[in-house]
């Protein structure tokens, strides 16, 4: 058990009557995923992690870029100068503030190979990615598994968050059957206010606390819109499944089944992700077989290659980023060339 | 009439308005008379073969229409619609 008369530092949050010590002490026992380390997962683990939460599995894909410090709390210049994987730095922040939990760096694609191992063990998963080809994959693990978890997103300066209680209220695929596909407006083109994103994810860290102290009459039921720069809000009701809803109602779950899912996915604007089978890379051997074909730099973590017009970002795990086109095709026969096939 | 409540993220095509004030019977008249008012709203709400694009949410008061007679659910005077778009965020 855990003293916390002997530790200051969660004393003004037990203070809070929702929370109190015995709240307190559920946070410390309590264990989380948080899947994605963009915008909206920097706010979520920095409050929870600052909140006492026990145990915190952060599984990002991505590395630290310049354009992501405008909104992305966790990062600073050395790790975007670094292109460090964003689970690892965001381990590294919160091992400065709050040495007193367990964190750890899942550097992966969330895919339906790996989820069971990432995600299994734990009672809350929060959403903090930026595509619905995983939050369908999360729904499904997470309803098959009687799990709770938090959609939240944000473009412009509108932002959207929903508790999934599977069983008790609508799941995501009740509440958006399909996938939006080319239509609706990304960060890429709409651009984003970090006080919008900050805003959903700071909401939806409520919900996740209120959930692991057990507070959950006060759980949120609806979907809650908001838009930080028309001052519009609105939620809608989402207390109960949808009746025939394919994944809570039918319990179909092709997502986890990995059907219809692409080896090989647009990333961004001008990226292409291969991730077509485990292949586990020495980086420092790699970057020695690259550097007569153009500029290239690693570490522990990452490997970058630049050879014009692209910019290959290579992962221990033989995962890579290709920048500089959206053709698959152009970005697999690059892998095939400089990495192997 | 009935209101649509228009998500910020839309209101582009609706030349800015937050609500608009739409005349018929059911959800699905509305929703015409929406769009024929501002026809630019249309390819984001309908698919090419004139459905419901399946993640665009509409919502009469509190019930997803869904869950009532989808667009044939009768709609009167001083009800609200609401549209509620799926947002990715980030790159997707």
């Amino acid at each position: 058990m855990i003293t916390l008369e002997l530790d200051d530092r969660y004393s003004r949050q037990v203070l809070f009557p929702g929370v109190g010590a015995e709240g307190q002490r559920r946070l410390a026992a309590s264990s989380i995923a948080i899947v994605g380390c963009g915008a909206t997962g920097s706010v979520l683990a920095s409050l929870l992690a600052r909140a006492g939460v026990g145990s915190i599995r952060i599984i990002d894909r991505d590395y630290v870029e310049p354009s992501n410090l405008q909104r992305q709390s966790l990062f600073d210049e050395v790790d975007a100068a670094e292109s460090l994987p964003k689970a690892i730095a965001a381990v590294r922040k919160i091992a400065a503030f709050n040495s007193q939990i367990v964190v750890e760096p899942h550097v992966a694609d969330l895919t339906p190979s790996n989820i069971v191992s990432l995600l299994e063990g734990t009672q809350v998963i929060l959403d903090g990615t930026d595509n619905f080809e995983t939050r369908y994959l999360i729904n499904d693990f997470a309803v098959k598994n009687s799990l709770p978890w938090i959609y939240t997103a944000a473009v412009g300066s509108y932002g959207v968050t929903l508790n999934v209680l599977p069983g008790q209220t609508a799941c995501l695929a009740c509440v958006f059957p399909s996938s939006p596909k080319g239509a609706l407006e990304t960060c890429e083109t709409a651009g984003i206010l970090n006080s919008a994103v900050s805003l959903a994810a700071s909401i939806a860290a409520t919900e996740a606390l209120k959930f692991l102290v057990g507070a959950v009459e006060h759980l949120r039921r609806t979907l809650l819109s908001f838009d930080v720069w028309q001052n519009d809000r609105a939620e809608i009701v989402a207390d109960r499944p949808r009746p025939g809803c394919t994944a809570c109602g039918r319990h179909e779950f092709p997502h986890l089944a990995g059907e219809g899912r692409p080896q090989i996915t647009l990333c961004g604007r001008n990226s292409v992700q291969i991730h077509e089978r485990s292949r586990p890379l020495d980086l420092a051997e790699m970057s020695e077989r690259l550097r007569p074909h153009g500029t290239v730099r690693h570490s522990n973590f990452v490997l970058k290659f630049w050879r014009e017009p692209y910019e290959l970002t290579l992962f221990p795990d033989g995962r890579a980023i290709i920048k500089g086109t959206t053709d698959p095709a152009v970005a697999r026969s690059l892998y095939a060339r400089y990495i192997g096939t | 009439m009935t209101k649509i409540h228009i998500p910020t993220p839309l209101r582009q095509y609706t030349a800015k308005q937050a609500d608009v004030q739409v005349k018929g019977g059911t959800v699905g008249d509305a929703l015409s008379d929406l769009t024929a008012r501002h026809p630019d709203l249309r390819r984001h709400l309908y698919t090419e073969e004139g459905k419901l694009r399946s993640f665009v949410n509409v919502y009469l008061n509190d019930d997803d229409v869904r869950y009532l007679q989808k667009e044939a659910t009768a709609i009167k005077d001083g009800d609200n619609i609401s549209i509620v778009p799926s947002i990715a965020g980030g790159r997707s």
